[in-house]
């Protein structure tokens, strides 16, 4: 058994209007319930769930945040951290669409430049109510240069794709990081790997 | 299963390393019972003896403990932080460097957990950690995780009230420890960093405020005091103080800002009392040398914020003027203009609001509806901060704020302040009245010993001309503030009832002698004090406050001011004032007639008993007791009332009733004073200044027109009688009129020239520019030269009245040139 729990560890901030689902979709994927009747997120939530992938372990940290105006300055103090952002909006909600830009322009400002952001349209079993066409949002998304899925937290369509594929990509993003210049920076007390111990290990 | 594992390890037990054997010893086999803790002493005696050994030791527990949380064993991980914590407290801070990264990785394990109970037993340890000083720093630490974290858990929304309130202490607790390790150590990554302080002040002012709500919402006592004994507010408190109390100065910036950030995004300002509290924690808790910094963001924030609703800009103002007086002389730093120079723009910028009814921002969007009271109690608050801010200010620097505001306030003798048309003229008069009213509040918290440094004379000259103006209420504003400055025993109160009362010693007057400063300043700048008290007792706009005010003045210079001379020249002017009552040139209405003989009346009445001749105390109680017999419409007590029984026949008192200035003269010249001076009547000397300030003040906007006003306007009348009096006066108003009138000559030569010598194409365009403006205003001319009497008969009684004559030329030269059009 290896020191270190894992061998990648990335943060991810779920950011978006609020109402749209941010805190069901972390608790699909980390927890894999479908919390009906969530409260509104004070400030920022916090999960972890450790995935493996081609059999590097990856752990996810996952800051799942308010989308209410008043905690916005709380939220905002958390992009800056952040390896990834998911940017989730409600499929069922135009309004919580046409925020977007107004998102991105804070991802902008505050997060880092490297940031991975991808966008979600969350709650498509709700279809019938639909009010943002896929297409409308694939090609926000493209024009913005993000990745694009539709997820439904409630029955559990594309919530684990979503954070794979997002794993995926950031894993390979920090090998080509890794090899530029070691930039990947480890996290406090956890990153460093405290090589000269690994010889005294049991097994 | 763990026992099966243990039998495993047992097998190896011998090839196991001794401090690995050392470690799995101190669990036992059961969790409930605790840490063993004959196997703990041995272990600690181990890595006290051999520390080189305390990283593997730490290691290794750390391992136990990782392996222990994802098997849900958490008796055992108990077991294993409370040996981790024995073990840190144990060692000499010198090799805890070997063990702390261990360490830290497994709290961040801990906290990582989803069980609260996890996340406070990881905090808990970390608290303990952060209390041990260490003197060797640590190159490999960071705590991004943990400011992270611990601002996470202080938002809690956990759905047992118990748990959330104990995982949100925990959070603040939590990063309390952090600020205490970071704050001292150079190497780390500086907390005051603005991501770092971003998160945790945020997180501390969240928990201060929520809690507080919630208190409010549970009106049970019995909960609120069980509440108090640990609860997220107090903690939080201790905390943010504690925090603020280690700021540097170049920390200080950056933990207010998300204060600021705070409070602007939960709208906090409204409401105003958090964010009061917040302030005033920050404010005592931060050390005195930086209260300025606080002040001047908070004041930079204000700027920021000028297109913001009035009741958001209130409430900073309000927070600004309570830290003002928390950090007292500290608070308003090396910058001192600068400050009232923001809170004066501030006013300004308020005032046009509520004039224009809009945010006139060059974006264009004002869709925000203004309205004007709450801009109002902007105002309010502003001038309040001003106040509170100059009494924070050492003497010297007060009358240097005073002198700086009394240069903003627009007057007639600066043209380029002032405005011209309707709004130009509301504008100023409203700004007027707010400077003037920021001025008071300055001067009410002035203490000074030297009048003269005190009220330089432009100050002086710019405060007086001030008074001159039509505006009453502008007029009381100057005599309040005047009022302040002589005041400098507290009596003023005493005389805020005009009164005749028969024995001044129930006033408990408190009087010094008046200083050689005090007497070389009425010198200087008596005869101006008492030419405006003079003037301004002929207006006819005053009110029972004017007289109030004008009492109050005359007594105070007379007992803080007065030597022998300053009390003959009072009583004489108090004598002219009775004049103006009695000649009645002015037309003044009864009541002001008889409130100027009530004034009188009760002036002379204190002042006979503060000079203590007995036979001029004498005479002035016989006439106030005539008056009370025959004419009691004529004293104070009868005036000053809500319905004033007044007299129309005032023209018709017999000489009885009156004060005589050939009496007084007499009796006072029996008891030493200047008998001579005494008899001769006082007379204003009035100057030119005092007229143009007086009749720019109806706001000029093109001389012909302000020419044409001014023949029939009544301050014509006024001015006269004032001028046919002394030999003095006589020759001054010749000498004064000759050089004035050659300057006109001049001028009007200058303009006669450039419309005969200047093409007419020039002039033409020069007229045509103006043709329209022009146009109305001859047609007025017209509406009112055609009515028979004012203007030629105007022209001719004005006859040495110099700006009269130039308007004609003009009128008449531009006159066939517009005929053209």
């Amino acid at each position: 058994m290896s020191m270190e729990d894992y061998d990648f560890l990335f943060k991810i901030v779920l950011i978006g209007n609020a109402g749209v689902g941010k805190t069901c979709l972390v608790r699909r994927f980390t927890q894999g319930l479908f919390p009906p009747g969530q409260g509104a997120t004070i400030g920022v939530d916090f999960m972890i769930k450790t995935v493996e992938i081609n059999g590097e372990k990856v752990k996810l940290q996952i800051w799942d945040t308010a989308g209410q105006e008043r905690f916005r300055s709380i939220t905002q103090s958390y992009y800056r951290s952040a390896n990834a952002l998911i940017l989730t909006y409600d499929i069922t909600c135009e309004e919580s669409f046409r925020c977007l830009p107004e998102w991105l322009r804070e991802i902008e400002q505050y997060a880092s430049n490297k940031v991975i952001t991808v966008l979600v349209g969350n709650k498509i079993d709700l279809a019938d109510k639909r009010e943002v066409s896929q297409q409308r949002a694939a090609e926000f998304s493209e024009a913005q240069d993000m990745y694009y899925l539709e997820t439904s937290a409630k029955e559990s369509d594309n919530v684990e794709k979503l954070f794979l594929d997002l794993a995926c990509r950031l894993i390979s993003e920090a090998r080509q990081n890794t090899l530029e210049n070691n930039v990947s920076s480890p996290l406090p007390g956890e990153g460093k790997s405290i090589s000269y111990l690994t010889c005294c290990n049991f097994n | 299963l763990y026992s099966g594992w243990r039998c495993v390890c047992g097998c190896c037990g011998a090839l196991r390393p001794r401090y690995k054997r050392l470690v799995d010893n101190i669990f036992p086999e059961d969790p409930e019972d605790g840490l063993v803790k004959t196997n703990m002493e041995k272990l600690t005696f181990y890595a006290l003896s051999a520390p080189e050994k305390l990283d593997r030791i730490g290691a290794y527990l750390s391992e136990r403990l990782i392996r222990d949380v994802s098997r849900h064993r958490y008796g055992y991980v108990c077991i294993a932080m409370e040996a981790l914590d024995q073990l840190l407290m144990a060692c000499h801070c010198q090799s805890i460097n070997l063990f702390v990264e261990s360490f830290l990785k497994m709290v961040a394990k801990l906290l990582e957990s989803e069980k609260p109970n996890l996340q406070i037993l990881g905090t808990n340890s970390f608290v303990k950690f952060a209390n041990i000083e260490e003197d060797t720093p640590s190159y490999h630490r960071s705590y991004d995780f943990f400011v992270s974290r611990f601002s996470e858990m202080c938002h809690s929304s956990h759905d047992d009230l118990d748990i959330r309130t104990k995982i949100r202490m925990s959070g603040i607790k939590g990063l309390q420890g952090v600020v205490r390790k970071t704050v001292n150590d150079e190497l780390q990554a500086n907390i005051w960093d603005p991501q770092h302080m971003d998160k945790i002040v945020p997180s501390l002012l969240f928990n201060l405020q929520h809690v507080e709500e919630s208190e409010s919402r549970s009106p049970s006592p019995l909960q609120a005091t069980e509440k108090e004994k640990e609860s997220p507010t107090e903690l939080a408190e201790r905390c943010l103080r504690e925090l603020l109390g280690r700021a540097a100065y170049g920390n200080i910036k950056n933990a207010i800002k998300p204060v600021l950030i705070h409070l602007d995004n939960h709208s906090l300002w409204e409401p105003k009392i958090f964010a009061t509290c917040c302030f005033r924690i920050i404010m005592y808790s931060i050390q005195p040398q930086h209260s300025h910094l606080v002040i001047q963001q908070l004041l930079g924030h204000l700027d920021a914020n000028s297109k913001s609703a009035a009741t958001v800009r209130a409430g900073i103002v309000e927070v600004l003027s309570e830290a003002a007086v928390i950090a007292a002389s500290g608070s308003v730093g090396p910058t001192v203009l600068e400050v009232f120079n923001t809170l004066l723009r501030q006013l300004r910028l308020s005032i046009d609001y509520a004039l224009t009814g809009s945010y006139d921002c060059g974006t264009g969007v004002s869709t925000k509806i203004i309205k004007e009271h709450e801009e109002r109690m902007f105002q309010e608050a502003v001038i309040k901060t001003i106040g509170s801010f100059a009494s924070t200010l050492p003497t010297y620097q007060q009358s240097e704020v005073m002198v700086f505001i009394m240069n903003k306030v627009p007057l007639p003798s600066t043209q380029q302040s002032i405005e011209a048309g309707k709004a130009g003229e509301n504008r100023n008069r409203l700004t007027q009245i707010m400077l003037l009213k920021s001025l008071l509040q300055v001067s009410v918290g002035f203490q000074c010993s030297n009048m003269l440094t005190a009220l330089p004379s432009v100050f002086l000259d710019r405060l007086l001309s001030a008074a001159l103006m039509e505006d009453a209420e502008i007029r009381l504003f100057v005599l309040e503030i005047l009022i302040s400055f002589i005041d400098r025993h507290g009596n003023r109160q005493k005389f805020s009832t005009i009164s005749t009362i028969s024995d001044i010693s129930v006033l408990k007057l408190k009087v010094d002698k008046c200083s050689r400063q005090d007497t070389v300043f009425m010198k200087k700048h008596g005869q101006q004090l008492y030419r405006h008290i003079y003037l301004i007792c002929k207006e006819e706009s005053n009110v029972q406050a004017h007289y109030e005010a004008l009492y109050s003045m005359l007594m105070l210079i007379s007992i803080e001011l007065a030597n022998e001379e300053v009390m003959v020249d009072l009583i004489r002017l108090v004598l002219a004032v009775q004049e103006i009552a009695q000649i009645n040139e002015d037309n003044l209405t009864a009541y002001n007639r008889c409130a100027l003989f009530a004034l009188g009346a009760a002036y002379l009445n204190l002042i006979s008993q503060l000079t203590t001749v007995p036979t001029f105390c004498q005479h002035i109680h016989e006439v106030i007791q005539m008056r009370q017999k025959e004419a009691p419409y004529l004293l104070p007590e009868d005036v000053f009332v809500e319905r004033p029984r007044l007299s129309k026949s005032l023209d018709r008192l017999g000489p009885e009733v009156f004060f005589w200035q050939s009496k007084i003269s007499e009796v006072l010249g029996g008891s030493g004073y200047n008998s001579d001076r005494l008899s001769t009547p006082y007379v204003p000397q009035l100057t030119d200044e005092d007229r143009l300030s007086k009749r720019k003040s109806i706001g000029e906007t093109i001389s012909l027109q302000v020419e044409v006003e001014s023949r029939n306007s009544p301050e014509r009348e006024q001015r006269a009688p004032a001028e046919e009096i002394t030999y003095e006066t006589l020759k001054k108003a010749i000498v004064d009129s000759v050089a004035v009138e050659e300057q006109e000559r001049e001028r009007r030569r200058q303009v006669v020239e450039k419309f005969q010598k200047a093409p007419f194409e020039e002039i033409a365009a020069h007229c045509g520019a103006r043709a329209t403006l022009l146009q109305s205003k001859l047609n007025q001319i017209f509406e009112i030269t055609i009515r028979p009497p004012p203007s030629p008969s105007g022209t001719i009684t004005a006859a040495y009245g110099q700006p009269q004559n130039h308007s004609i030329p003009v009128y008449e030269m531009k006159f066939p040139d517009l005929c053209v059009y």
